[in-house]
Parts: structure tokens; C-alpha cells; sequence
């Protein structure tokens, strides 16, 4: 296609510029915010323009608070969430769109109804069930008597493994990739059961290649929001070295009536946004142009 | 043996040798967040560093919502902490889960002599029960009114009237005068400083049984006084643009610190706030009443310290010991005079006046003074209500929709009482049986 | 090109007969019935109790949850809101998304700037970002509102509920058009560009080809997006709605999630929550099914 548009184009950017402008602007003014003195910040009405103390803010950010360590785990974490949510959802979608089994439809609404229940208003038995993960088995033991149930324990909380598995099961990431699954043309599945490729071969080296820039798309969403979660790190961190940046960022918040200390706070948002930044710069690259061509 | 191996034989010798001299180590979660919360990392280092048998550990837990969530989760998984900060709100949620013990209890048996009574007397009110303290006092406030000096000279005044009915025309002068946009600002928890205080300063009962004190079976009779006119008064400062609604997104108090707003009802802690950013002179008062009334003392916010069950003997100890020295003048004095907050015991005012305090920041005694006027009546030594957060919300829509003028001032109230005593019936239906 | 698919949502060349699936199927099955349903099904048994939030005390009062609920003229009108505010976000999010990727996909310098400038927006903490918008817009000190008090505009979401529900149908947009546009971009990219050549040989501009080729190949994204927005607009705006309007003014934004996380968790009415949960959970579901059923027949699966 050798196509020019210059006006179309014209019209693109502006676009672009505008769009990003006004997504951006509350993300400038944290940045206007977080370069600010004390001072500045409690007159009314702000100033547009970003002051000049953002270096002594980002050294009192630092003295404040161990951000190292907190970044650490915040990418830990988000890692974790991000790869764990990718590969369990991956093949649970596989699962619902290429094979015949019964229960296939009830296993999908399964997956889908954990969408409908914010974690905010289950938080205490979310808690129980992560504090201790033979829960399900103490019960049952209860019911048997079985002694050797009852006693079980295993707790996660202060972990890693306590802070991922329980984001980990998302029926997003399992819906996109059944929407994506259904438009891969079936030509491509036919053939390879020609060709004697197993379930496992075909998805490897035919669906997982194909489904790239979905993956991107999605790693990036995912990592985002394994990086700002809140409520689920705080509650189940009493061990200041588990804690995740955004709860750092939190302790710095200011109280209703006390000092009001925007500017640190407006500081290290941005020092806490910068990781995930790295990270949406480094996988957009890997969007590719669409694989799929049955256009033939 | 290699050098590694010889590191970490002698960081395995020194561990067990710190664990066989170890303090007890305490769990302390709270909700201090921003400039506060470095004020508890420090109170918390004093102790610790004041003795060699307990240790500390200071949490933030998040916001109070969020400390008090995280607690009951942790309670059920049986993980709780030893102490939790809870606000005045949560108080029978507190004393009727079952799960606390009470302060008082807690320091007899392990033999500390803490003088109660001299304890400021709307604080004890507040947290004691069936004669005994439930919760450790810490951070205690009470509403003031803050105002713009220069604002009110250029509106001819000398400092604010001490009654509504001498500050309303003084706010509608500054805003008719042009001195201000904005003569005084809505502060977010106005039931407290606005409705619950107001009852409390002028003598009125705000719900039957002595404000709950006598009973679960209380019910509001806010709807039935003068309350109707304060909230009346509060619709007109608001619909004439006299008194203007911070909102969301700024702390009202900013509004008065940047010279927006002529005046604020703000906790005492706001000094904080005020002496840091506020670039005109400004000074303090006690809080407004109706013309020809004795004004009574005002009553706290703010949260105390409880203890949890389900800790060894050893942790206890730790506990009370906490308890004992936050309660030690030096450091309510201390804690007093940094945060804002108000020293919950007689002997630490007396002491910071003595010092020499309150010559330099005179409007720092404003909030004790008005804490400790008069001899607390029944309706101004507390609130004891059930399902309290529930009932705030409804009482904040209700008021707001009169604000809006979506309904009659006195229908609001109705409504609001309605919805609330809805709420008190719940909470006597679940707690039958206890006082 | 193929007929309809057999079974909804199944390939028609599929495999069969295994135990492969349900092993496929297993580790997220696992995960959320530890960490979803069984904390689910004990959260949502208050609805049939009253309870202490310590679980000192607990009472079985069948109905009594939902009739004090369907009782309340406050919750009728949140439901009402609700509605509005779900379908106004949702075409918000989605048409804006689609022009910026549209936008994107056109150009060729740039494309990966914007795609990270139009991705940052997500990167703050939700947190922080329902402070600054709250700050942007509120009408005492805001830039933004101060903007629009300039045009003449009496910006005032503290007293004009109108305002306060354009604010949150905003503010929610705001982060979910990112998310939107992601999607939206990828699924451009794999549109097949032979199809787009031969359009263009035909004489099709950049915009017919959008609309009559490039919409209709990635309907099975903008389906699935639909679902998502709905979802996110029912369940997973109650921080936004509690930074910028705390429900406000006198509960006119105050949304059904908003009730239940409020009721949930500041107010820890713990029945009315789990009963409202379970309403709105009970909307939700039919409203997917509806969705499942109605929509999804005119997506194009077969590329």
C-alpha cells in the first residue's frame, strides 16, 4: 500500500496530542505538585507551572521511606502476578474454546462470575482462606473428624506467595484469550491435526505465537495492575519488609487535619510510577503486525 | 572453614545469642499516615528506648476503616496485633466484640496505679464503661474555631462574636464587605463539629438515655431542638455562598490557610496545618453557642488504643507497660505539643502551662480549656451509639439533601433520626442482652 | 469463511475426549475456588445473618436483609444512577479508546510514544490518581474546574448532582479508556493486511477501510471490551467514586458498588452488604447472559 493522507494524517496527531494531553494532565499535575515546597502547595489557586524544589522533595521522599526495598517487592510481585495470571489463564482459555468435555460451558461462567465480587467486600474470609490455605481442609476435617485435618496449617501471609496466588486467578485475562482463540482460523487447527501434532504441539508452537500482541497487551495491563495493588498488600503485610511501594506511598498520605505534605506524597508517586513506566516502554516494542492471514 | 561459612556460623551464634536475651515484642497497629505518622515512629522509639524488657513495633495499617478491617480479619485468622488504634466510633463495635480487653482491667492486673480521675473528664467519659476505662486514650481532639485576623480587622471587627448569633453577621459582613469569597468553610466532618458539638456545648440532647450512655434502647431526638435551627442557620451560610463546601480534593483547611476562607471549625490538631502554611495573622477560638446559654465543655474525637485478646501473659505485660508511659506527663506533654492533639490528663496541661506553653502558643490551651469547662452534663460527656458509622453516613445525606434544598431542614432530621434509630434497633437486635 | 459455530463458543475444529482440559482447566479452578468461592459463599451467607464484624455474635434472619433494602427509597435510586452512570461510562471509555487507537494505528511515525504517553495514566497508583482528579475538578481550587468556571460554566459537583455524576462517569473513563486502547490496538494490529490491501485497490480511504473491515474483524475484541467496561463500570468503581464524590451530593452518586463497599467495609453493616452483593451480582450475571445471548451473535469470530 503506497497511500498518502497528509490531512487524515495531520488530523491523527492532533488527535493523538490532544488525547494524550488530557489523559495526561492529572499525571502532570502530580508532577507540578511533587516539585513544590510546602509553602507553595497550600496556596490557592496552584500554579500551573512546576516549582523548583523537586530534588529536595525526592531527597525527603528518600530519608522517609525505604523505597529500595519496597520497589523490590512491589516488582516481585507484579512479576508474579503478571506471568502467573498469563500462563494459568492461557490454557484455561485453550481449554473452553478447543476441546468438547462436559461441564465446558459451567467452567467458563465459573472463571467469569470471579469478576462480580470486589475483594474489598470479601476481605476478612479472603484473609482466613490466605492465612491459613488448608482452611477448606480444616473444615472438612471438622466434619469427619479427622484430627490430622483440623490441625493443618499453612499461612501465607507475610509472603510472596501469599501477595500473588490470590490475584492470580483473573477471569479477564481468560475471556480476552477466548475471544482471540475464536478468531484464529480453524484451517490452522485442521492442519495440524494432519500433520499428527498434539493439542499441547499445536498450542505451542501455532496459538501462543499467534496470540503475541495480545500477550503484550495484556502483560503490560497486568504488570500495571499488579504494581498498584493496595488493599491486599496492606492487609496481608504486617512485615515492613513485604510491603509494596504503593503502601509506602500510602503511609505518606496526609491525615485529615494534620500538616497536609502533598508535595512528598506527589513525589514519590511519581518515583513509584517510574518502574512500571520502564516496563510499558520496554513491552510496547513487542506489538507486532497481525500474524493471522486467512485473507488468502 | 571458609569465610562464608565462618560469617554465617557467627550470625547464627549472634541471633541465638540476642534471642535468649530478647524483649518481648509487641504488635502496635494504627492508622496515623503523613506527618503524624513519623509522630508515632518517635513516641514508640522513646519507649523502646527507654527500657530493655519490651519492644514496639509500630504498623501502619492504612486508614481507619482499613486498620479496623485488617484487625477483625486478623482477629478471625486468630493473627491480631496487641494493640490496634480505633477511632471514637468504633467504641462499642470495640467493647462488644468480644475480642478486647479492657484497659483498666488490663492495668490492674498487672499492678500499675493509674490515677483515672485525673484523666480530662470528656475523655474518660468517653471511653469508660460500666465504671471502668475500656480503651487507652491517644489521640484526643476537639473542635475550635480558627479565624483570619487581617479579615476580620478589614471587616471592622476586633475577633470572632462567642455566640452564633454575634458571628453569623460578622461572617455575612465579611462576605457583603468583599473581604472574602468565602467567610467561613464547611469542614468534611461536620456532624461532629457542627451537630454532635453543638448539642454537647449547648446543653441538648442529641438521643435519649442520656446519649446511649443508659442503654442500647436509645433513639435520637436531635430532630426535636434546637439542632433544627443550627442546621437551618448552616443551609443559609450555604445557599447564600457565606459558608462554602471544600469538597473532595483539598483539605478544607487548606481553604483557610491560603487566605481563601475567613474562618474554619477544625480539630485543635489543625494547628499543624495552620502554623506551617498560614501567611496573614490569624488566631484561634472556642467554639461558637447560642446566645444566653452556659456553655458546656465540647466533646472529643479522635481514636484510642485497645487491647486484644488471645496474647500470653508476657505480651500483656509489654502492653500495659506502653500504656503506662504513654499515660507519664512528660509524655502527653510531648505528644501535645507536636501533633496538635490535646494531653489527656490534667497533670500534663498543668505541666505544659507550666513551661511556659501556652505564653508562647496561646491557642494551643483553647481546646483543653474548652474540653475541661464546667462539669460535664449528660448530654455533653459523649456518645455511645451503635452501628455509629452506618448512622453517620445517613445523617451526612440527609443534612446534605436539606443543604440542597431537596427537602425541608426539619424533614432532613426527621428522616435522618428515622434512619438512624432504624440502625440503633439493628444493633439492639444483635446485642440483646448487653448493656 | 465458515457457518455458525455448533456450540457457543467452541472451535469447530476442536479436540476431544481426554482428561487434557480439565488438567488445562484445573490450576485456575484450584486457585479461585480457594481464594474466590469459598470465601465468596461465606461472605455472601451474611446476607441471611446479622452479625457482629468480629463474629462475636451471629444471628439467621432469613429476608430481613433484602427487605430492608428493597424497602429503602435510597437504594431504588441508586440502582437508577447506576444504570446511567454504566452505559454513559461505557460508551465514553469505548468510543474515545477507538478513535485514539484508530489514531495510532493510522500513523507510522510516533506510534510507540503515544502508545506509552497514552499508557501512563495507568501507571499511578489508583489512589493517587482518584486525588488529583478530585483536586483537577473540584470547584474551590481545581485548574480544571477553574477552567470551565472561566467559559462561564458554573462547575459545582458539591452541589449540582448532575455534575457529580458527569465527574464520576468521567474520572471512571479516564483510566478504563487506557485500558480500552490497549486492546484496541492490538486487535488492530492483527487485522490481515492483505484484506486491507485489496480494499484499498478497490478504492477504499483509511476511514471506509476502518469501518467496513478493520470494525467488524476486531468485533471480537469490542465484545469482549463491552463486557469488561459493564463489569468494571458495576463493580470496580468505588475507589473513584470515593475520591472524587464519597457518593455525593446526599447520595446522588452514590452507586450500588459504592453502597456495598461502603456498607461493606467503612460502616461494616455486614448484611446489607452481602445482600446487596448478591443482588447486584444477580444484575450483573443476567445482564452478561443477555449479552452473551444477544451480542455476541453478530461478532465476526471467523477472520
Amino acid at each position: 500500500m503506497n497511500e498518502r493522507t497528509p490531512v487524515l494524517d495531520l488530523v491523527c496527531h492532533a488527535i493523538l496530542v490532544l488525547g494524550a494531553a488530557i489523559v495526561c494532565l492529572p499525571v502532570y499535575f502530580v508532577f507540578v505538585i511533587g516539585s513544590q515546597s510546602q509553602q507553595e502547595i497550600m496556596q490557592v489557586p496552584l500554579s500551573w507551572l512546576p516549582g523548583d524544589q523537586f530534588l529536595a522533595n525526592v531527597q525527603t521522599v528518600l530519608n522517609n521511606a525505604k523505597f529500595g526495598r519496597l520497589l523490590l517487592n512491589s516488582f516481585v510481585v507484579a512479576c508474579g502476578i503478571t506471568f502467573g495470571k498469563l500462563a494459568v489463564s492461557l490454557i484455561a482459555a485453550f481449554a473452553v474454546t478447543y476441546f468438547r468435555f462436559p461441564f465446558r460451558l459451567t467452567a467458563f461462567w465459573l472463571i467469569f462470575m470471579s469478576l462480580m465480587l470486589p475483594i474489598e467486600v470479601r476481605i476478612v474470609p479472603t484473609y482466613e482462606s490466605a492465612a491459613n490455605v488448608a482452611l477448606p481442609l480444616n473444615i472438612l476435617g471438622g466434619w469427619l473428624s479427622w484430627q490430622v485435618l483440623v490441625d493443618l496449617d499453612w499461612n501465607l501471609v507475610n509472603t510472596y506467595s501469599g501477595l500473588i496466588l490470590p490475584l492470580i486467578a483473573s477471569a479477564t485475562a481468560t475471556f480476552l484469550f477466548r475471544q482471540f482463540f475464536l478468531t484464529v482460523p480453524d484451517e490452522l487447527c485442521e492442519a495440524a491435526r494432519i500433520d499428527g501434532a498434539s493439542p499441547w504441539q499445536f498450542f505451542r508452537l501455532i496459538l501462543l505465537p499467534l496470540s503475541r500482541s495480545n500477550i503484550v497487551a495484556l502483560a503490560i495491563i497486568l504488570f500495571l495492575m499488579g504494581w498498584n495493588q493496595y488493599l491486599w498488600p496492606l492487609l496481608l503485610t504486617t512485615d515492613p519488609d513485604m510491603a509494596t511501594a504503593v503502601i509506602g506511598l500510602k503511609k505518606l498520605m496526609p491525615q485529615s487535619d494534620s500538616l497536609p505534605t502533598w508535595h512528598v506524597l506527589m513525589n514519590a508517586a511519581l518515583l513509584t510510577m517510574l518502574p512500571p513506566t520502564i516496563v510499558i516502554l520496554l513491552l510496547q516494542r513487542w506489538f507486532v503486525k497481525g500474524l493471522v492471514d486467512s485473507g488468502k | 572453614m571458609r569465610p562464608i561459612h565462618a560469617a554465617l556460623a557467627g550470625a547464627l551464634l549472634l541471633s541465638g545469642l540476642s534471642t535468649a536475651r530478647a524483649a518481648t515484642e509487641i504488635e502496635f497497629w494504627h492508622a496515623m499516615s503523613g506527618a503524624l505518622g513519623e509522630r508515632v515512629d518517635e513516641i514508640v522509639k522513646k519507649f523502646n528506648d527507654s527500657q530493655k524488657d519490651y519492644v514496639v513495633k509500630a504498623i501502619a495499617k492504612g486508614t481507619y476503616d482499613e486498620v479496623l478491617n485488617g484487625t477483625i480479619a486478623a482477629y478471625r485468622a486468630k493473627r491480631q496485633p496487641e494493640i490496634v488504634q480505633s477511632n471514637e466510633r468504633s467504641f462499642l463495635t470495640m467493647v462488644n466484640s468480644g475480642a478486647i480487653i479492657p484497659t483498666a482491667d488490663l492495668m490492674a492486673e498487672q499492678n500499675y496505679k493509674i490515677d483515672w480521675s485525673n484523666f480530662i473528664k470528656p475523655v474518660v467519659g468517653y471511653y469508660a464503661m460500666n465504671g471502668k476505662l475500656q480503651a487507652m486514650p491517644f489521640n484526643s481532639s476537639t473542635p475550635i474555631l480558627f479565624y483570619n485576623r487581617d479579615h476580620f480587622k478589614a471587616a471592622g471587627f476586633d475577633k470572632p462574636g462567642a455566640t452564633w448569633q454575634e458571628l453569623e453577621p460578622q461572617l455575612d459582613a465579611i462576605k457583603a464587605k468583599g473581604v472574602s469569597k468565602c467567610a467561613m468553610v464547611l469542614p468534611g466532618d461536620y456532624e461532629w463539629s457542627f451537630l454532635e458539638n453543638y448539642s454537647a456545648v449547648n446543653d441538648l440532647p442529641y438521643a435519649t438515655k442520656r446519649n446511649g450512655m443508659d442503654g442500647l434502647d436509645t433513639s435520637f431526638v436531635f430532630n426535636k431542638g434546637k439542632l433544627v435551627g443550627q442546621v437551618e442557620r448552616m443551609k443559609r451560610l450555604v445557599s447564600s455562598g457565606v459558608m462554602q463546601i471544600a469538597g473532595q480534593g483539598v483539605v478544607p483547611v487548606q481553604l483557610f490557610t491560603s487566605g481563601e476562607c475567613s474562618t474554619i471549625i477544625a480539630s485543635t490538631a489543625a494547628h499543624a496545618a495552620v502554623v506551617a502554611a498560614a501567611k496573614f495573622d490569624w488566631s484561634a477560638t472556642e467554639l461558637p453557642y447560642e446566645q444566653g446559654v452556659t456553655p458546656k465543655n465540647s466533646v472529643i474525637g479522635g481514636a484510642a488504643l485497645w487491647t486484644l485478646k488471645g496474647h500470653t501473659p508476657e505480651k500483656y505485660k509489654a502492653v500495659a507497660a506502653f500504656y503506662n508511659f504513654l499515660a507519664q506527663t512528660d509524655t502527653q506533654v510531648w505528644w501535645h505539643q507536636v501533633t496538635g492533639y490535646v494531653p489527656v490528663t490534667v497533670a500534663a496541661y498543668e505541666a505544659a502551662k507550666a513551661q511556659g506553653y501556652y505564653d508562647k502558643s496561646p491557642t494551643r490551651a483553647i481546646a483543653v480549656v474548652q474540653l475541661m469547662r464546667g462539669t460535664p452534663s449528660d448530654n455533653s460527656l459523649g456518645f455511645r451509639i451503635g452501628n455509629s458509622n452506618q448512622i453517620n453516613v445517613a445523617i451526612m445525606e440527609e443534612v446534605s439533601a436539606a443543604f440542597l434544598g431537596r427537602k425541608p431542614v426539619q424533614q432532613a432530621l426527621d428522616d435522618a433520626a428515622n434512619r438512624g434509630n432504624e440502625a440503633l434497633r439493628r444493633y439492639e437486635q444483635l446485642n440483646a442482652g448487653k448493656k | 469463511m465458515m457457518g455458525s459455530q455448533a456450540e457457543s463458543g467452541l472451535k469447530r475444529a476442536h479436540f476431544s475426549g481426554s482428561w487434557l482440559p480439565f488438567w488445562l482447566l484445573a490450576p485456575q479452578l484450584f486457585i479461585l475456588m480457594l481464594f474466590f468461592f469459598i470465601p465468596s459463599v461465606r461472605a455472601l451467607l451474611q446476607a441471611f445473618q446479622l452479625t457482629d464484624p468480629f463474629g462475636a455474635t451471629t444471628q439467621w434472619v432469613g429476608f430481613q436483609n433484602f427487605e430492608r433494602l428493597f424497602r429503602s427509597g435510597v437504594y431504588w435510586s441508586s440502582a437508577q444512577v447506576t444504570m446511567l452512570f454504566t452505559i454513559a461510562q461505557n460508551v465514553l471509555t469505548l468510543s474515545v479508546a477507538l478513535v485514539l487507537a484508530f489514531a495510532t494505528n493510522h500513523i507510522v511515525r510516533g506510534r510507540g510514544a503515544y502508545r506509552t504517553i497514552l499508557l501512563l495514566p495507568y501507571a499511578i497508583a489508583p489512589a493517587i490518581a482518584g486525588i488529583m482528579l478530585a483536586f483537577l475538578f473540584n470547584p474551590r481550587v481545581g485548574p480544571v474546574a477553574h477552567m470551565l468556571q472561566g467559559l462561564g460554566f458554573d462547575w459545582d459537583p458539591n452541589r449540582h448532582s448532575g455534575h457529580a455524576l458527569a465527574l464520576i462517569v468521567m474520572a471512571a473513563s479516564w483510566k478504563h479508556i487506557c485500558y480500552n486502547y490497549i486492546f484496541l490496538a492490538a486487535a488492530l494490529l492483527s487485522v490481515p493486511q492483505s484484506i486491507l490491501e485489496s480494499a484499498y485497490l478497490d478504492g477504499a480511504g483509511p476511514i471506509q477501510r476502518f469501518l467496513r473491515i478493520s470494525l467488524p474483524m476486531i468485533s471480537p475484541t469490542l465484545f469482549f471490551l463491552v463486557v469488561i467496561n459493564f463489569v468494571y463500570g458495576l463493580f470496580e468503581t468505588f475507589a473513584i467514586v470515593d475520591a472524587t464524590t464519597r457518593g455525593g451530593p446526599a447520595g446522588s452518586t452514590s452507586i450500588l458498588v459504592y453502597k456495598v463497599y461502603q456498607d461493606g467495609f467503612v460502616t461494616l453493616d455486614l448484611g446489607s452488604s452481602a445482600a446487596q452483593s448478591v443482588v447486584l451480582m444477580t444484575l450483573a450475571l443476567a445482564l452478561t447472559f443477555a449479552q452473551f445471548r444477544f451480542i455476541e451473535r453478530r461478532v465476526n469470530y471467523s477472520v
